[in-house]
C-alpha cells in the first residue's frame, strides 16, 4: 500500500486530483505488461493492442516475472497480485493485458481488470493466427477515435465465460461512457465473433465448467468508409484493418462477489435526468406540444353511480324494505339506494 | 433521355444494401457504448466455406445495424461538426473506482441549505471582476486585484474626522489581511470538521468521551459548594462557565 501523499505543489495537487475517483469516469488506463517470455507474436499483438488502445495505454517494456493466475495461495500468485496492486495504483491505471509465453500454454494473453487498486477478474486466452497491422496495407484509424464494437454469437448472452469476455473486451477498449460523439469520427469496428457453437454447449448452456471446448473467438478490426447513400444514414463499407487474431480460452477467474457488487453500484440519477424521463417512471407528469411541463394535480370527480358494488341479497329493492322496516323510516322515504348502502355499513 | 432506368437501378443498389437481410433475432445495440451484439446463431457453412469473407459479412451487417442508430440520434452543432447525442448506456460494465463520496458541507453551505440561500457556486464566481472606471477585467484578486485597489491607487481620501497619523492604505490593508484571516479560520475549522465526521470509526469513541467528559463536570458541580472545596487531582482541568447560584442567605448571613 502506498502512504498517502500530500500534494505540495499546485501541480501535483491537479494529478492527485484528476485521479480521484469520479461520477462518470475516465476510460481505462491499460498496462501492457511482458512476462518473463514473450515472443514475436505476443510483441506484435500488444504493440498493436496499445494502437487500438492508445492514448491511455501504458507499456512496461522491461520483463517481468509475473504469474497471476498461479494456484492460488502460492507465493509467485500473491506477489504476483501485489504488484498488480502496486503497478496499479502507481499509474492510475485499472486494467492489464500480460503477454507470456511458455511450452505449456503458447502466446498466452492474459486481461487483468481492477477495482478500487484491487484484482476484480481474469482472462486468460491463447493467441493463434496473428495477422499484424503493419502487414495489412491500407488506412489506419487515428490514435485517441472511439472504435465501435461488434459481438457476434448467442454464446456472448448466455454462457458466463464470453459474457465475461465480452466485458472484459468491453472495459478495455470502450468503457467509456461519452455525450456526445462526432460520428464522421468513427473510423474502425472491432468485431469479435465465434465459431459456431457446438451442440453439446446448447443443450447445456448453463453449466459453466463443462469439458466441452469453448468455440474460438476471432477478432478482427476493420475500417469503416462511409458512403453516400441517397438518405441522412450513410451505407458503411468495411476494410479489413488489422490486427486480426484468434483466440482461445484458457483460465479465468470470476470476480470476488462482494468486490463485483461495490463495483457495479451506479450514481443516484440526477434531477434533471429523471425529468428526461430516465430511471422512475413519472406519473401524471406530461410535456404539451409547447414543451411545457404539464402536471395533473386533481383527478376530476369519479363517476360512482356506474361503479360495480357488491350485490347482496338484503340491499334489493323491495328486500330491504320489508326486513328493517322501522330502522330505515327515519325520516326520508324515499332513500336512494346508495345513501342506503352507505348506512348499512355505517351500522 | 430517360434516366428511370438508372434511377431505378440506383435504387435497388441502395435498398439491397440498405435493407439488410433480416435476422431472425433482433441486433442487440448499446448506442452509448457504440457495441452492437448480434445474438444470432453462427451459420456453420458459411463459416466453413470462407471464413474471412463470413466475419466481414456479419460485421459489415453489425455495423451497419450501428450506424443506423446512430445517425438517427438526435444532434447538437458544434464548432467542429454536428454531434450525435449518446444515450445512456444499457450494458453494465465494472467501475473502476468506487462512486465519490459527497463532500462534507461548509458551515455555510449548511446554513446556506437550511435557510434556503441560493448564492453563486465557488464554481461560477469568476476570477474576473469588471471594472467600470478601467472598461477592462480585472483580477479579483493576486497581481494588481479589485480587493487591494484602494491600497493601490496613488492617492486616497482621508477622512475629515480622521487622526493626524490615519493612514488610509495601511487601514485598507489591515481590513484584507484581517477577511484573510477569517477566511483562512473558517476554512481551517470546516477542513477540520470534514474530517471528523470522515473518521467515523473514532465517532463511537469520541461519543464515549464526552458523556464521561458530562457526567464529571456534572459530579464535580454536584457538591454545596459546586466543587469549590473538593481535593484536586493533578492535572485536572479548571472548569468553565459554572457559576454559583447566589441565594438569600449569601446577602443576609447575619439575620439567621
Amino acid at each position: 500500500m502506498l502512504r498517502t501523499v500530500k500534494p505540495k505543489n499546485a501541480r501535483s495537487k491537479r494529478v492527485l486530483d484528476a485521479r480521484e475517483p469520479k461520477e462518470v469516469e475516465d476510460a481505462r488506463i491499460a498496462i501492457f505488461v511482458k512476462g518473463t517470455k514473450t515472443g514475436e507474436v505476443l510483441n506484435g499483438v500488444m504493440k498493436d493492442m496499445m494502437a487500438l488502445k492508445r492514448p491511455d495505454a501504458i507499456s512496461f517494456s522491461k520483463k517481468n516475472v509475473i504469474h497471476p493466475l498461479d494456484a492460488q495461495n502460492t507465493a509467485s500468485a500473491s506477489s504476483s497480485t501485489s504488484s498488480l496492486e502496486f503497478w496499479s495504483s502507481k499509474n492510475d491505471a485499472s486494467m492489464f493485458v500480460i503477454g507470456q509465453t511458455s511450452k505449456k500454454r503458447p502466446n498466452d494473453l492474459t486481461f487483468v481488470r481492477m477495482y478500487d487498486g484491487k484484482l476484480l477478474d481474469i482472462v486468460e486466452v491463447g493467441v493463434e493466427n496473428y495477422v499484424s497491422m503493419e502487414s495489412i496495407p491500407g488506412t489506419k484509424s487515428t490514435p485517441g477515435h472511439k472504435p465501435l464494437m461488434h459481438f457476434a454469437s448467442e454464446l456472448f448472452d448466455t454462457h458466463p465465460r464470453f459474457i465475461q469476455l465480452k466485458s472484459m473486451l468491453m472495459s478495455l477498449f470502450n468503457g467509456e461512457a461519452v455525450e456526445s460523439i462526432y460520428l464522421k469520427g468513427l473510423e474502425h469496428v472491432i468485431s469479435v465473433s465465434l465459431a459456431p457453437t457446438p451442440a453439446t454447449l446448447n443443450i447445456a448452456s448453463a453449466s459453466t465448467e463443462s469439458t466441452t471446448p469453448l468455440p474460438k473467438v476471432h477478432i478482427r478490426t476493420y475500417a469503416t468508409r462511409l458512403l453516400a447513400s441517397g438518405s441522412r444514414i450513410p451505407r458503411v463499407e468495411l476494410t479489413l484493418m488489422g490486427p486480426s487474431m484468434d483466440l482461445v480460452l484458457r483460465r479465468h477467474t470470476n470476480p470476488d462477489p462482494e468486490l463485483l457488487k461495490q463495483s457495479m453500484k451506479r450514481p443516484k440519477l440526477k434531477k434533471t435526468d429523471i425529468e428526461k424521463g430516465l430511471g422512475k417512471k413519472r406519473k401524471n407528469l406530461d410535456v404539451d406540444e409547447m414543451g411545457n411541463l404539464r402536471g395533473r394535480v386533481h383527478v376530476g370527480k369519479q363517476d360512482l353511480s356506474k361503479l360495480p358494488t357488491r350485490k347482496m341479497k338484503g340491499l334489493k329493492a323491495g328486500a330491504f324494505e320489508d326486513e328493517h322496516g322501522d330502522d330505515a323510516v327515519d325520516d326520508d322515504a324515499d332513500n336512494d339506494q346508495e345513501v342506503s348502502t352507505k348506512r348499512q355499513k355505517l351500522h | 433521355m430517360d434516366v428511370s432506368n438508372i434511377l431505378a437501378d440506383h435504387a435497388e443498389k441502395t435498398n439491397s444494401t440498405q435493407l439488410l437481410v433480416e435476422p431472425d433475432n433482433p441486433l442487440d445495440i448499446d448506442a452509448g457504448f457504440l457495441t452492437v451484439t448480434d445474438p444470432n446463431p453462427i451459420d456453420v457453412e458459411s463459416y466453413e466455406s470462407s471464413l474471412e469473407s463470413h466475419l466481414l459479412s456479419i460485421a459489415r451487417t453489425g455495423t451497419q445495424a450501428l450506424f443506423n442508430s446512430l445517425f438517427s440520434l438526435p444532434t447538437t452543432s458544434s464548432p467542429d461538426g454536428p454531434l450525435a447525442q449518446l444515450p445512456a448506456p444499457t450494458t453494465q460494465l465494472p467501475r473502476a473506482k468506487p462512486l465519490p463520496k459527497p463532500k462534507p458541507l461548509t458551515k455555510w453551505e449548511q446554513f446556506a441549505k437550511a435557510k434556503g440561500i441560493q448564492g453563486k457556486s465557488k464554481e461560477k464566481r469568476m476570477k474576473k471582476v469588471w471594472d467600470e472606471e478601467k472598461q477592462e477585467w480585472v483580477n479579483r484578486w493576486g497581481r494588481d486585484g479589485k480587493n487591494k485597489q484602494i491600497e493601490e491607487q496613488w492617492i486616497t481620501e482621508v477622512p475629515m474626522n480622521a487622526d493626524i497619523d490615519f493612514d488610509p492604505k495601511k487601514a485598507a490593508r489591515d481590513e484584507r489581511h484581517a477577511r484573510v484571516a477569517k477566511n483562512t479560520k473558517q476554512h481551517e475549522a470546516n477542513v477540520a470538521k470534514a474530517q471528523k465526521a470522515g473518521t467515523s470509526a473514532n465517532t463511537e469513541r469520541e461519543a464515549h468521551k464526552k458523556e464521561l467528559e458530562r457526567t464529571l463536570a456534572m459530579s464535580r458541580t454536584s457538591t454545596a459548594s459546586m466543587g469549590k472545596f473538593d481535593r484536586k487531582l493533578d492535572g485536572e482541568k479548571k472548569m468553565k462557565g459554572i457559576k454559583r447560584k447566589v441565594g438569600f442567605h449569601d446577602y443576609m448571613p447575619s439575620i439567621l
